[in-house]
């Protein structure tokens, strides 16, 4: 009989994880907690760096999970993972002869950030708003103009201490330049502004995107951060920051600002690891025996990681992770199981 | 009788080496009063102040009424010491008074009274003086023993910490732990040989003379006298040095802040009442939370105190305090600890350079008309909720306001005093002073309790109404000029350090939550408020430490369990919701939301 490994959560990492494993020969199972696959990059508009429709990855995923008939829990929340399965909310016990967690991360709650009006103003918005009104094709101002000047605030609860949220979430620099590209590519006419603390363009064709955003785009790039924002009478917004290259307190009023949203660890990790025995991150993800060798493995045998659940990943990242974490597991069956 | 033996030697020196010491420090410190306060006390020297102080010192210093209050085991322990020593000096000088008659008895005479005047010695001798006596010395002993008992049990008294000392406060507890149990026995011994019929030292003095010869009695009567009198000497010469300078200084800081005298933010020689006014009780110690959740334990009040009267103050002491106001609320002697830290802070303050602050003298970014005048604060241009909230409210009850600071005001001032830098904090203060006169305002609403405090202490708006948003909100509610719905929602408060402590605002706040929904208390509320941990006070501290101390706060008003919770300061609101997932609103939010089409 195959082994069967519970996926827990049925993301970009779940999906991957779930049809690597299937290749391998065992059974996977994934409890998604929502109503349907695909996590957080469902309802994404394209992908960096090379503007790939989101859908363009993630439906082919979707498809081959179900042709692979692989079994999909939906709509159940997990609230318990040992090596030897899971345990859902309604108090059904899944067994298991391993689990992967990939339950990936939260989104920043930008109404946290209170200084930049998120839910207040109605001109401000979060990268993620963007994306949705990019996929829905109608990105304009609330009363339905067009913007003439934008500004883009990299680290919002991210790198930031006042908020807890100590670490860098490593993908909105690139999404920050991929949307104001964008966005200047919708609104021609249009000023944009990036406001960035350091631009951090790890990923291949990350830098020569940023080049060609200042180069072709003309988006202008400020360093520093905005400290407040407030809405004039016209409902535009007022934006105070500080040009740290000029040394100069700036205000500028835009028509619209865009919060680049960082990834926060799942506010129910904590709870999940004390349960399972595992140890946290500092910053609440989960943490993996080692960034190298041990990448994808717990402190516990037959628990393993895949995704955004130990540290904020692109999704490339995240897929390349997940085929290592099959290749994991069933290394891992193939010597408890098969002596 | 010439009432001299040589055991009085020790005794003697103390007692003139104390009345010299402490007479030298009043008279410096008064000598050296600014001349405002010396004003103050010419002022009011003849008034109801100095009989309300006389009223207060056998209230605070002899019984210790405050302490009783708060633990009832802790306070007989202080009156039993204070009160019953303070009785022994009186009756014993009455009794020797009614024996010898108005006769100039020296001091040593009415002390060792039983050694000069033994019972046989006695003709028309009063029982009841000698049991009153026995009383009043079984009261002192009690107290003794329960000090000897706090220093291990601390906890049965109501503390958890005890005060650590230092080497002068040791040498004088150490004799005074001595001084009663010697006098016993030297009286005890006196009985012994000479007869008497005290319920403890008569019954005492005939136990030991059935058990010892009178050889033995003889040999030991001398040196129990000695003992009992280098006690006493020993601790009057430790007293000016050590906390015990608190019994001098307390009586006359009563009478002084009587007569209306305060310390401000920079030093003056009052502040040396203040400082030495405080018995280091270590009452002090627990309420900190720097000690609770950080494991600070050399910054509380006390140590500071301490630190600041030996001129040991270091500036990460003064400066490690979150100038929350929870020892100050408990310090049973009232000291302003507060304004005494923030001054200590001002000592080594910056002198600002003149053209610095020139960018004020034009500015004005105000706008809009009334003679309501609402003046956000700069923190609350981080929560902006609030503002809105406000402005709707405004909006509703059709209020004429004049925004002070909607496109950006100049800081109260108060961040600056608390860091001490007073002269820097002045320009705001004349900035805005003058600001708020040129718009002719009457009433003033701010929605920062420490702009409200800054308002109220540090300004002088004679003729403007200084109200914290709350407040106002309150007052229209009550006079029915904004009506709001009655919800189900329930609410746990959070009382701001700056709002409830430092300004006694506790009531408004939670009728105005009452007006909409249901209030829920934390554990620790009103006076006894936890502080958020993100006070601007505290430079020392850690974020990772403001957490810390944010999150056991928050816990508490988690649960309650309440549907959302409810502060009145931006700062809280800040530190608040970074450590919780449940819902931070300000109380201006939950009206506006509130609001009765
Ligand atoms: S990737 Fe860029 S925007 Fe995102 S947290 Fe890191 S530095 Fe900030
Ligand atoms: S400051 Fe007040 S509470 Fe603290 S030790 Fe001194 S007298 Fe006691
Ligand atoms: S004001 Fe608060 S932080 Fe400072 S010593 Fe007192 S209790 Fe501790």
């Amino acid at each position: 009989m195959a082994h069967r490994v519970v996926i827990v959560g049925g993301g970009a990492a779940g999906m991957q994880t779930a049809l690597e494993l299937k290749s391998r020969g065992i059974e996977p199972v994934i409890v998604e907690r929502d109503i349907e696959l695909g996590g957080k990059a469902r309802g994404w508009y394209k992908l960096f760096p090379s503007f790939t429709p989101a859908g363009d990855v993630m439906r082919p995923l979707a498809e081959r999970v179900k042709r692979e008939r692989i079994r999909c829990f939906y709509g159940q929340e997990v609230t318990e993972f040992a090596p030897d399965g899971v345990i859902l909310r309604s108090g059904e016990r899944i067994p298991a002869d391993a689990v992967v967690v990939a339950t990936g991360f939260t989104l920043f709650d930008a109404h946290r950030k209170q200084e930049y009006g998120y839910g207040l103003y109605d001109n401000v918005l979060t990268s993620v708003d963007l994306e949705r009104m990019m996929n829905s094709g109608a990105v304009t101002l609330a009363d339905g103009s067009m913007p003439r000047r934008i500004a883009i605030l990299h680290c919002v609860g991210s790198r930031d201490e006042k908020v807890c949220q100590k670490h860098c979430s490593k993908v909105c620099c690139i999404t920050g330049v991929k949307q104001a590209i964008e966005l200047k590519q919708m609104f021609p006419e249009a000023d944009i502004f990036n406001f960035y603390m350091d631009i951090r363009m790890f990923g291949p064709g990350y830098e020569e995107l940023y080049r060609e955003a200042q180069e072709r785009h003309n988006i202008h790039f400020v360093r520093g951060r905005i400290s407040e924002a407030a809405e004039t009478i016209n409902k535009r917004i007022q934006i105070k920051a500080e040009d740290t290259l000029t040394g100069r307190p700036l205000r500028m009023t835009v028509d619209m600002l865009v919060l680049l949203v960082g990834m926060s660890a799942n506010y129910e990790n904590a709870e999940l690891a004390k349960r399972a025995g595992l140890e946290l991150s500092p910053n609440g993800f989960f943490r993996t025996v080692d960034s190298f060798l041990g990448a994808v493995r717990s402190q516990r045998e037959g628990i393993f990681f895949a995704g955004a659940a130990t540290a904020p990943k692109s999704l490339a990242d995240t897929l390349a992770e997940a085929s290592l974490t099959a290749s994991a597991v069933d290394e891992y069956l193939k010597n408890s199981f098969n002596k | 009788m010439t009432f001299f033996a040589p055991f009085t030697i020790p005794f003697i020196v103390g007692t003139i080496f104390l009345f010299v010491a402490v007479a030298t420090k009043w008279i410096l410190w008064i000598a050296r009063l600014p001349k405002v306060d010396r004003r103050l006390i010419a002022h009011n020297f003849f008034s109801l102040g100095t009989l309300a102080a006389i009223w207060e010192v056998v209230r605070e210093s002899l019984l210790h009424a405050k302490i009783f209050r708060r633990n009832p085991l802790l306070g007989f322990m202080h009156m039993s010491l204070a009160f019953g020593w303070f009785l022994l000096i009186v009756v014993g000088w009455i009794e020797t008074i009614v024996y010898l008659g108005f006769e100039m008895i020296p001091l040593q005479g009415h002390v060792f009274f039983k050694y000069f005047m033994p019972l046989n010695g006695i003709e028309a001798h009063i029982p009841l003086f000698e049991q009153l006596m026995d009383a009043l010395l079984l009261l002192v002993l009690t107290g003794v023993a329960l000090a000897w008992f706090k220093r291990i049990a601390s906890k049965a008294m109501g503390m958890r910490r005890a005060t650590k000392h230092v080497l002068f406060d040791r040498i004088a507890l150490s004799a005074l732990w001595f001084i009663f149990p010697a006098r016993l026995v030297a009286e005890s011994l006196t009985a012994a040989l000479y007869g008497g019929n005290g319920f403890l030292t008569g019954t005492l003095g005939g136990f030991i003379g059935e058990l010892l010869p009178t050889e033995v009695l003889t040999t030991l009567y001398e040196p129990a006298w000695w003992f009992y009198s280098s006690a006493l000497g020993l601790f009057f010469v430790a007293m000016p040095f050590s906390r015990y300078m608190h019994i001098f200084t307390e009586i006359p800081l009563i009478f002084l802040r009587r007569w209306r005298l305060r310390p401000t933010l920079e030093r003056k020689s009052y502040d040396n009442f203040e400082v030495e006014a405080c018995s280091r009780c270590g009452i002090c110690i627990d309420p900190c939370q720097l000690q609770e959740d950080l494991g600070i334990h050399d910054t509380q009040s006390v140590y500071f105190l301490r630190d600041r009267r030996y001129n040991m103050l270091s500036l990460k002491v003064a400066n490690n305090c979150l100038m929350c106001g929870r020892c100050e609320a408990v310090c049973p002697v009232g000291i302003n600890l507060t304004t005494l830290r923030i001054n200590s802070r001002a000592k080594r303050r910056n002198i600002p350079h003149e053209g610095r602050y020139r960018y004020l003298t034009s500015l004005d970014r105000s706008s809009g008309e009334g003679k309501v005048g609402y003046f956000a604060g700069c923190m609350s241009s981080l929560t902006p909720a609030v503002q809105h909230s406000m402005e709707r409210i405004f909006e509703a009850v059709g209020e004429a306001v004049w925004y002070a600071d909607k496109d950006g005001g100049v800081c109260c001032g108060r961040p600056l005093m608390l860091s001490g830098e007073t002269d820097a904090a002045r320009k705001m203060v004349a900035y805005n002073t003058d600001l708020f006169r040129r718009h002719e305002i009457t009433t003033l609403v701010t929605s920062c309790p420490i702009c409200l405090r800054s308002f109220r202490e540090n300004y002088h708006l004679d003729g403007i109404e200084v109200l914290h948003h709350s407040q106002y909100l309150d007052r229209l509610i009550a006079e029915g000029r904004l009506s709001v719905k009655q919800g189900e929602e329930s609410y746990s408060y959070h009382d701001p350090c700056e709002l409830g402590r430092g300004s006694e605002v506790y009531d408004e706040p939670r009728r105005v939550i009452e007006a909409v929904g249901e209030l829920r208390e934390p554990r620790h509320s009103r006076r006894d408020a936890l502080c958020c941990g993100s006070s601007l006070a505290n430079t020392v501290i850690g974020d990772e430490q403001q957490l810390r101390i944010a999150r056991r706060m928050t816990r508490e008003l988690e649960e309650t369990a309440a549907d959302a919770i409810v502060t009145a300061c931006p700062l809280c609101h800040k530190a608040i919701a970074r450590s919780t997932h449940h819902t931070v609103v300000d109380i201006a939010e939950v009206v506006a939301r509130n609001i009765a089409e």
